[in-house]
């Protein structure tokens, strides 16, 4: 049989179905699309209903979030800005995050820097064993390091658990895989004859790294940066462990009155949140497309 | 993770830095790592073979007690029971609704950076400030009862909060940003024109997905299902502000037992029992899918 | 192996057209190629035929049948993708078999017909391999046979040679010609490069922002070029602007030539390098003008000579190597010659304005 044989004549070859079942068949086709795009919708709305709803529950004029509400204001917000547990969650949090972002950021460099040539012995591990904080579960991070630093406690007399620097600890472990999966991905990005370009110029190996590598890699570095922040910012399960009565950070507030109970400042307080870590991302995406990070 | 593959053995031209120079810029991160991550996780390891005096604290021991107890104990079979099984539901939910976006997300050119904006945002928000969203909308007088109750569909307030059912639908959407970034990535790769090519050869929507699709994204698909049940496995304020006091999983529970109740060595064996059971159940699956495709 | 018939197709992206007002007729078996610049519209036209996307407006024919809103899986059109696009789980042989399974054929006829069409394209003996053990010509003739072997009413290829190394184009290239020949199958092969597309095609298309520009087998659009677009972005082209005077040409700087087919209202002409032949002596031939060769670019196969006309207009000359009279650049004048029949009036006035 030739390849060219025809079963049917020209141009109807792509009736092979019968005309009655073919309307059967997209009518099948059509319930399929629409399953399809109610999993997308679906899908859609999980992420977004708890965020549009805490929006709205903010501006609620009533305390109890009652549906539907008797009426709006944006009291809450100022409501929120006065309490001392959020303002004072926040600004540990900032405090925290930027801390752990700067050392993150501070060993992370040199450390891609060198890792990202393989040369150091056992390079592949070494990364696998920075990067796993991210995999292992944060509650279990958060209890080892709470026990230890109890123990050194104990050991020292220093108040550690609760403090700035206990919680800076126990960040600086999300910070460094996130510093090291964007650096390690920006320097691959960095031609390396520009590099070469510079060495024939007659740069030092050291100069090669500061007056090239680096500004080369500065996106990466921004990005690294900003994307810590919104981690150790947004952190919960670390800082569960790590801090102390008065000394808690925005999360836990939000978390341990949300125990207590749910009204508009918590919301108000939680649409400030989401808008900074929004904007947070927004300012990554500049330097780095977030398409590429996640 | 990402990084991992990014990096490539390099040849480095003469008169770069040495390699001990090398070794001396990933130091620190390492030293850092060791001290605030491996050495608190072994002393957790050896605190779980202590045994518990109550009222005297931790007695140093090496004893499988604690380790029998949460065997044995039905309270903490129940618990891993139901971690278990919210983590399986979350999973395949969150699958059965994340692919559908995770391809819609893939395949659109125009809104593709605006709907990764929409998932990657609820993800680094914060899980308490997500539940206070759906606490909203599943109360008492929340959306979903003020809705029922407006449509006639009931005549009292269901009570849908503080039920397996809110931890469900929060977990969900927990899950959701993780499986869809993880399988829209893969399905990103795989590009539309092998869905083309299979259509243009008379595969209907059905088979282009069943034969193409699905087969091509299934290393994703794997990936988001680890992802999805360690987290869902690890789950902490979810639970905890969706569950009420009543539904125990195995993160609150063994921060509960190292924070409120001081049994160290207990907090420890169910850190480890919970990564022991979410290994070995992520490696079930592996094998299960593998015997099951011929 | 249809004739398809497309009509006032139109496609747009929100007040944006990509494609506006496409009109053309498809002889059965007949090869047309769709050329011109990237963002031309070439893609989504194809696209539209393969049903990969619905037109804003107007129809699709094949043969008498209306498939303007078929879905792509019951058109019957096989697509040859730039990126090749095989199915990289299945093997040659599957990829090649896929779409006769989904037309529920046999066992024993599709390894029959699988086989031939993997002969056909010399990939018989690599049945077994996976895709990404293949060469990227490998790949294509492998796509090729996918496409062919659901024996489609109509064959569409989307710049097939685009990924390949020029050696390798110019042999699949010929390849495709031969077995498009022997199939009879009516086909459209999308491209941007005009070389490839005058070897290959029976009529091109030639497109610009979303709009045809000129239709016609290759010898005629290149000889009588529509538009000034046409025959710049067709082979090197040289301009002149001017007007008519008495049927004849004449330049802004005073040349003055004779031209067989002169619309009365051109406002530009032009000659083909090639076409321009430089001699040492006047004679008695038309449009002998006096010059002086500015520069000279050796190609290989020939020269190219930068020639300043004594009124100021300068050409390019082509020189094919094995060509009598190869002057050098210098203060020497030389005689250029340009037959009447090949200085060809173009009525658009925009003379190379385009990018």
């Amino acid at each position: 049989m030739s390849i060219t044989d025809r079963q049917s004549a020209p141009g109807v070859g792509a009736d092979r179905r019968p005309a009655r079942a073919a309307d059967r068949w997209y009518a099948w086709v059509g319930i399929g699309r629409a399953i399809y795009f109610v999993g997308v919708a679906a899908s859609l709305f999980c992420l977004l209903v708890p965020l549009v709803l805490v929006m709205w529950l903010s501006v609620f004029e009533s305390e109890i979030p009652a549906i539907p509400p008797s009426g709006y204001t944006f009291g809450w917000y100022g409501k929120a800005l006065a309490n001392k547990q959020f303002t004072g969650g926040a600004s540990l949090s900032f405090e925290v995050a930027l801390l752990a972002t700067l050392v993150g950021l501070g060993i992370s460099i040199p450390a891609s820097l060198a890792l990202h040539r393989r040369r150091v012995p056992f390079s592949g591990a070494i990364v696998q064993f920075l990067m796993s904080p991210m995999i292992l579960p944060a509650i279990v991070i958060g209890a080892g390091l709470y026990v230890a630093l109890i123990r050194l406690e104990i050991a020292t007399g220093l108040p550690l658990v609760g403090s700035t620097m206990g919680l800076g600890a126990g960040h600086v472990l999300l910070t460094i895989p996130w510093c090291l999966r964007l650096l390690l991905a920006n320097i691959c990005g960095v031609n390396r004859t520009i590099e070469e370009a510079a060495a024939s110029l007659g740069a030092k190996p050291f100069a090669v790294l500061g007056k090239v590598t680096l500004p080369l890699m500065w996106p990466g570095v921004v990005a690294a940066a900003l994307f810590s922040f919104v981690v150790s910012f947004g952190n919960l399960e670390i800082s569960l462990f790590l801090v102390a009565p008065g000394q808690i950070t925005l999360p836990i507030a939000i978390l341990q009155y949300l125990e207590w109970r749910i009204d508009p400042s918590v919301a108000a307080i939680s649409v400030l949140q989401i808008l900074l870590i929004t904007a947070g991302l927004l300012l990554t995406d500049r330097f780095v497309p977030l398409t590429k990070v996640v | 993770m990402n990084a991992r593959e990014t990096i490539v053995a390099d040849e480095v031209p003469p008169g770069s830095i040495s390699v001990v120079t090398e070794a001396g810029l990933v130091a620190p991160a390492l030293v850092i790592t060791v001290v605030i991550y491996l050495f608190p996780l072994l002393l957790l390891v050896r605190y779980s073979f202590n045994a518990f005096k109550p009222g005297e604290f931790m007695v140093t021991a090496l004893t499988l007690e604690n380790y029998v107890n949460v065997i044995v104990d039905p309270y903490y079979r129940a618990v891993l029971a139901t971690t278990i099984s919210m983590a399986l539901a979350v999973t395949i939910l969150s699958l059965v609704l994340g692919i559908p976006l995770a391809h819609f997300i893939s395949r659109s050119v125009r809104y593709k950076k605006a709907l990764i904006l929409l998932v990657i945002i609820p993800l680094f928000v914060g899980n308490a400030v997500r539940a206070a969203g759906w606490m909203l909308a599943l109360g008492e007088q929340g959306l979903v009862n003020a809705t029922l109750i407006r449509l006639h569909l009931v005549g009292s307030p269901l009570s849908i909060m503080f039920t397996p059912a809110a931890v469900l639908i929060g977990s969900i959407s927990v899950n959701i940003p993780f499986v869809v970034l993880t399988i829209q990535s893969v399905l990103e790769g795989v590009g539309a024109s092998v869905e083309e090519a299979a259509s243009s050869l008379g595969a209907t929507p059905f088979e282009v997905f069943r034969k193409v699709t699905w087969p091509l994204a299934l290393a994703g698909i794997r990936t988001a299902t680890v992802i999805s049940f360690i987290l869902s496995m690890n789950a902490y304020a979810t639970p905890v502000l969706l569950g009420g006091p009543g539904f125990q999983m195995m993160a609150p529970v063994l921060t509960d037992e190292i924070l409120a109740k001081n049994n160290w060595p207990l907090g420890a064996t169910l850190a480890f029992v919970l990564i022991a059971t979410t290994l070995g159940l992520t490696w079930g699956f592996g094998r299960l899918r593998l015997r099951a495709r011929p | 192996m249809s004739r398809v018939t497309i009509h006032s197709l139109s496609k747009y992206y929100g007040t944006s057209a990509v494609l506006d007002g496409f009109e053309l007729e498809i002889n059965q078996g007949e090869l047309v190629v769709f050329l011109g610049p990237s963002g031309c519209g070439k893609t989504t036209t194809l696209r539209l035929i393969a049903g990969f996307i619905t037109p804003s407006s107007g129809r699709i024919l094949v043969g008498e049948r209306d498939i303007t809103h078929v879905p792509a899986y019951d058109r019957n059109i096989g697509v040859v993708f730039q990126n090749y696009a095989l199915f990289p789980h299945l093997s040659v042989f599957e990829n090649v078999a896929f779409g006769l399974r989904r037309r529920k054929r046999s066992e024993t006829e599709i390894r029959q017909k699988v086989e031939k069409a993997l002969d056909m394209v010399a990939m018989g003996h690599l049945a077994n391999r996976m895709p990404r053990e293949l060469s990227g010509g490998q790949q294509q003739r492998v796509a090729i046979a996918r496409a062919v072997v659901i024996e489609p009413d109509v064959l569409l290829l989307d710049e097939p040679l685009s990924n390949l190394d020029a050696k390798l184009r110019l042999s699949i290239r010929q390849e495709i010609r031969r077995l498009q020949k022997s199939l009879g199958i009516t086909t459209i092969l999308v491209t941007h490069d005009q070389e490839e597309a005058m070897s290959i095609a029976d009529r091109l298309v030639v497109m610009k922002d979303g709009e045809i520009q000129q239709i016609g087998p290759p010898q005629r659009v290149y000889a009588e070029p529509a538009n000034t677009f046409v025959a710049d972005f067709i082979g090197g082209a040289n301009f002149l602007t001017g007007r008519v005077i008495d049927n004849k040409f004449q330049t802004a700087n005073g040349l003055i030539l004779a031209a067989a087919h002169l619309p009365p209202d051109c406002r530009s002409v032009v000659i083909r390098p090639e076409r321009i032949k430089i001699t040492s002596h006047h004679g008695s031939l038309d449009n002998a003008i006096t010059a002086r060769i500015a520069n000279e670019t050796f190609l290989g196969s020939g020269r190219i000579f930068d020639v300043r006309l004594q009124g100021g207009d300068t050409l390019s000359v082509y020189v094919g190597a094995g060509e009598d009279g190869q002057p050098s650049p210098g203060h020497d004048d030389v005689v250029l010659h340009i037959p009447a029949k090949d200085v060809v009036g173009i009525r658009d006035a925009t003379a190379r304005a385009e990018p």
